[in-house]
């Protein structure tokens, strides 16, 4: 593991830079020049150290600074029915930015580039790629214990959701689990409006809390309320954890989720949300579990459904061959209420089971293969396919 | 077969590069069993932080506190990869490898829990001046670099070369 290999880096930049342009500036640039750096005598920061490790210290702190760092991936798949994506495609094309405005406000963006299916058609023809803020979020630091943050979010209701967000490369897995998955309907992925977050020490249980206040879900149930609320009850949110001193490695907590929901047809729905998840975060072994449970109520009616998802993770970083290697499998089920009329378009899982290798090929690049088996119903065939992914971060 | 010159030779050779090996160990051995210096947790003067548990050191080391009690944020100083200073943080107090230590980090800038990462010192010479004038700045190093007028902190009520401490 060299670590003055050259890499993409991250480049520090005046923030009155046009965003866009720099981005692209980046993207264009910034392999050979990183390379070049990466030649250099060695008195100055490799490359590498750069990426996680911020400016070397020593630099003038001059308010306001900008980061920018982002994740790519290319993906191949082969199933035995279509679905989803065949072929090669590529993954998301992302971006975060990160900029300190004081000592304690900082600013914090997250764009993604998506490749559209219906690419060049419809009138006018739609683009090839589909841009999005995924997160944009301004905080304000006053302790550990308190900081308060405006923006749209990833719905802080699940672990894997803000464990990797749009990171592909930070992931044991070529993809997210089905329950959380972008573009999914199952939980909210976004979230728009205020949260209050922090942590206190508890006597070695470090406990951690966040509560939220925003938009819930739009009109298009997967999308959040970025234009504003579709009704005049906003969502509420409350997310506990705890990550004891004792068993370093270990993360458990709970969450809720309070929001209404008015579909294109007017009806009312009350949504209420119950999270949990434990996490052995160390790699050996690796566990993720978690469990969320979604209730749906008419509107003056009585017609109350419960649908419920859970996934289940587990990897291992072999010791042998410099611990480059980690098998991992996963079970993930999804038991949609046919009932719910909320959820009419929501897919069910019966069983989904994912068998797969990361090959961590260098700092920053990593190979995975899967193997993944799965039935929406006991009813419907098993389907069942193959899966491969590049993914970096630079 | 071989002559009894060169089976001479041989032997000499033999017998020759035996004590040498020999030299070698008793040259080496005393280097090797001497315990490598505990290393000191150096912060700015102005912190008013004595004694970190061991946990809380930890806690500091993967950005999870990032505040000390006076409101002053916590500015992590850190030696390059390949420096027995971050060798022993990453590994005997983040019980992590270098890999997993920048993940950590990547990911942490990533969900927006903390704006930066650890700055990067070159040198324990970088790391006493840099900590001496970044109030908060906290920092590693070889308890023999500790000179006068350096704020040291206690681990778990332990100094370095303690006994049980654990910063080594």
């Amino acid at each position: 593991m060299g670590y003055n290999r050259p890499l993409l880096r991250r480049f520090p930049c005046h923030p009155r830079c046009n965003a866009l342009s720099v981005c692209l500036a980046m993207a264009i640039l910034s392999g050979p020049a990183a390379a070049l750096a990466g030649q250099g005598p060695s008195s100055g920061p490799a490359p590498s150290q750069q990426h996680d490790m911020g400016q070397p210290a020593g630099a003038a702190q001059d308010y306001p600074t900008l980061h920018i760092a982002g994740f790519g991936d290319v993906d191949y798949s082969q199933t035995k029915q279509p679905e989803g994506p065949r072929g090669f495609s590529l993954g998301q094309f992302v971006l975060h930015m990160t900029s300190e405005l004081s000592p304690r406000v900082t600013f914090f963006g997250e764009l993604s580039f998506t490749a559209r299916s219906d690419a060049g058609t419809g009138t006018p023809p739609a683009a090839g790629f589909n841009a999005e803020i995924e997160r944009m979020i301004l905080r304000f630091d006053e302790s550990d214990r308190l900081k308060i943050s405006f923006g749209r979010y990833h719905t802080p209701i699940n672990w894997w959701n803000t464990a990797f967000h749009h990171g592909q490369w930070l992931q044991t897995t070529i993809t997210r689990p089905e329950m959380i998955q972008f573009g999914g309907k199952f939980l909210p992925v976004h979230f728009v409006g205020a949260l209050v977050e922090g942590a206190a020490p508890a006597g070695g249980w470090n406990v951690n809390y966040q509560a939220g206040f925003g938009n819930g879900r739009g009109q298009v149930i997967s999308r959040a309320g970025d234009a504003g609320d579709n009704n005049g009850f906003r969502a509420t949110l409350l997310n506990f954890f705890s990550k004891p001193d004792r068993f370093f490695g270990l993360q458990f907590g709970g969450s809720f989720y309070f929001d209404k929901i008015t579909l294109p047809d007017t009806r009312d729905f009350a949504e209420r949300i119950v999270a949990g998840h434990v996490v052995w975060q160390k790699e050996d072994p690796e566990l993720i579990a978690e469990v969320a449970a979604v209730r749906h109520q008419q509107v003056d009616t009585a017609l109350v459904t419960w649908s419920h998802a859970y996934y289940i993770q587990a990897a291992y970083r072999l010791p042998q061959f410099d611990r480059l290697w980690k098998p991992y499998y996963r079970f993930e089920h999804i038991g949609v209420n046919p009932m719910d009329p909320v959820f009419t378009t929501v897919p069910n899982l019966n069983d989904g089971s994912t068998l797969g290798i990361r090959f961590d090929a260098s700092q920053f690049v990593a190979l995975k293969g899967e193997f993944r088996t799965w039935r929406r119903a006991s009813s419907q065939p098993r389907n069942y396919g193959g899966f491969f992914q590049v993914c970096f971060t630079f | 077969m071989m002559g009894p010159v060169l089976r001479r030779a041989v032997v000499r050779w033999l017998i020759a590069g035996a004590g040498a090996c020999l030299l070698l160990a008793r040259a080496g051995g005393p280097a090797r069993a001497q315990a490598a210096p505990d290393v000191a947790v150096v912060v700015h003067p102005d912190v008013p932080v004595d004694n970190l548990t061991f946990a809380e050191l930890r806690r500091v080391l993967l950005g999870d506190r990032e505040f000390w009690s006076s409101g002053v944020r916590v500015t992590l100083l850190i030696r390059a990869p390949v420096a027995r200073e971050r060798d022993v943080v990453v590994k005997g107090v983040c019980e992590m490898t270098e890999a997993q230590f920048r993940q950590h980090w990547i990911a942490k800038v990533f969900r927006n829990e903390t704006p930066t990462g650890p700055k990067i010192v070159y040198s324990n010479e970088m790391a006493i001046d840099q900590v001496m004038r970044t109030p908060g700045a906290i920092t590693f190093i070889e308890a023999t670099n500790v000179t006068k007028g350096m704020k040291v902190l206690k681990i778990d009520g332990l100094v370095p070369g303690q006994a049980g401490y654990k910063v080594k």
